[in-house]
């Protein structure tokens, strides 16, 4: 088995509350639990940005929780997929043109896929997730193509003479 | 006196549901200091509320500020908002509000619980306690339309009535939730695996909770005798409907816990007193009147007391609006608590404190 076919069975998420309300972040944790059961996709919460592929962001993005923001989705590895969950995270909802905070997580890092509401339902993340599942296919397609190379090869008469050069360094010593 | 070492715990964290950052200055896995920085999700609530926002939709926004105790502070503003115009509200308006603060007590304890389980190592007892969580979120539901966030206060009384249909709903979900409750109270009081983690971490003495202004469960579980329904009577009639005090003596994670899992039994009588004995009137008082004077409010939020300051001008839009949240009076203690206890116990004492930062930073 490659490793695509394990991140295509079990993505980890990281989760991430960029100065949400914590309405979305517990429906994030709602979908963990038994009723919704978001591990039956072998989805695990993942503390480390370095070992997960799907990215959970809430809130708008207050000043200071910014450059933790960009910060964590550099250290992810590729591919990744980003979901905003929640109206805030979109648009920057009812907290848009407050004075410490940006209007939506999408000024920073590019986002795959929207989850709309205030609160987010956890039928609503869990559809948001599905989809990215497939962006996340698609992704690691265009990332495992194989390139071919575009420079022209290098013709016989350019290269060096090893033999010369040698036979030069022994006459010069 | 050995090597110190800092370690730092946050922005980032798993055992953090949001941005809170801890500074641990450790002696041989012993924490001998700490700093707390927790303004990460400041918003300008405050200051929007002042600008942006008519008054009576205010009570939306405030809702806002935090998703698990939204109901808490959207009923604060409505009653300071009510004093400010002058007006009272049915008695209907009142009961219905202490139902949903009650349900809404509900789902944060258990939450908080389940949050200090998966923390301390137990996931199982996780899984369990969210699983039992769910009714409370589908009685939100059907009482207010949404799971969170749910506008039901608003200024001059409540949005939506309680069908009778929901209320037998609740009081039938009410009877299958108390067996699950009892099997709850088992786990967390007599399993030895959780006491190793709970018992005797983060212990706060009652003169330290009383120097340090502690609120709401932290206080109560180290034995001070503090809860804001039990002092005010004027806006919410809580002891008309049977409320109690929960008080422990130990002061650490394991006693929290006790006072929360208790806390449940009383909201849980408050609830069924509600439905048996709400009173028949309309849902709203209509006011025209702009709000003017200066009024101050409060109200026993799951985490504690919750202070709302508001001034206007007999215009639409308010002077001035303070809010000020449990968590926020708490902090000096939870940066005192932390001293001599193992830096590996420290995700749980952190879940314990049950900290809500959106409400402490606006």
């Amino acid at each position: 088995m490659k490793l695509s076919s394990f991140r295509k069975k079990s993505p980890w998420i990281l989760h991430y509350n960029a100065g949400g309300c914590n309405g979305c972040d517990i429906e994030i944790l709602a979908c963990l639990a038994p009723k919704y059961d978001i591990e039956r996709f072998g989805m695990i919460n993942t503390g480390n940005p370095k070992q997960s592929d799907i990215l959970l962001v809430t809130g708008p993005v207050t000043k200071r929780s910014r450059e933790r923001l960009v910060e964590i989705y550099a250290q992810m590895p590729e591919p990744k997929v980003v979901v905003s969950c929640g109206v805030c995270a979109c648009t920057g909802g009812v907290f848009r043109g407050m004075y410490n905070c940006e209007g939506g997580i999408d000024q920073y890092i590019p986002v795959d896929v929207y989850v709309c509401g205030c609160g987010t339902r956890p039928e609503q993340i869990i559809d948001g997730v599905i989809q990215a599942l497939a962006i996340l296919e698609k992704k690691t397609k265009e990332l495992e193509q194989s390139v071919r190379l575009k420079k022209e090869p290098v013709k016989e008469d350019t290269q060096l003479n090893r033999r010369n050069i040698a036979g030069e360094i022994i006459k010069t010593a | 006196m050995g090597k110190q070492y800092e370690i730092p715990l946050g922005a980032q964290h798993i055992s953090l549901l949001e941005p809170l950052h801890f500074k641990f200055t450790t002696e041989n896995e012993k924490i001998v200091d700490t700093t707390a920085n927790i303004f990460y999700v400041h918003r300008g609530i405050e200051q929007a509320c002042c600008s942006k926002f008519k008054f009576r939709q205010v009570s939306f926004v405030v809702g806002r500020v935090c998703g698990l105790c939204s109901i808490s502070h959207s009923t604060a503003y409505s009653q300071v908002a009510e004093k400010l115009v002058k007006i009272e509200i049915p008695r209907r308006a009142k009961y219905l509000r202490m139902l949903v603060i009650e349900l809404d007590r509900i789902h944060s304890h258990l939450l908080c619980l389940s949050h200090v389980a998966e923390n301390s190592g137990f996931e199982a007892l996780f899984m369990k306690t969210m699983q039992y969580r769910e009714f409370s979120m589908e009685l939100l539901e059907a009482v207010c339309g949404n799971r969170i966030q749910y506008d039901f206060s608003i200024v001059g009384g409540v949005a939506r009535d309680l069908k009778p249909a929901v209320g037998q709903m609740i009081l039938e979900r009410l009877k299958k939730f108390k067996p699950q409750l009892d099997e709850l109270v088992d786990i967390y009081e007599n399993n030895w695996t959780l006491s190793l983690k709970n018992k005797g971490a983060g212990a706060i003495t009652k003169e330290d909770a009383m120097r340090l202004n502690v609120v709401g469960p932290f206080a109560r579980a180290a034995g001070l005798a503090i809860d804001v329904r039990n002092e005010t009577e004027d806006l919410l009639p809580w002891k008309e409907v049977g409320f109690e005090m929960v008080l422990d003596t130990a002061g650490d994670v394991h006693a929290r816990n006790m006072v929360r899992l208790h806390e449940l039994y009383v909201s849980m009588r408050i609830i069924e007193n509600i439905i048996a004995r709400l009173p028949e009137s309309a849902l709203i008082t209509e006011t025209k009147a702009f709000p003017d004077g200066e009024a101050v409010v409060r109200i026993e939020a799951p985490r504690g007391e919750l202070f709302y300051y508001a001034k206007g001008n007999k215009t639409q839009v308010l002077e001035r609006l303070k809010i000020k949240a449990p968590t926020f009076s708490n902090v000096s203690a939870m940066v005192e608590a932390f001293k001599g206890n193992e830096y590996g116990s420290v995700p749980a004492i952190i879940a314990s404190y049950d900290p809500c930062l959106s409400c402490t930073s606006r």
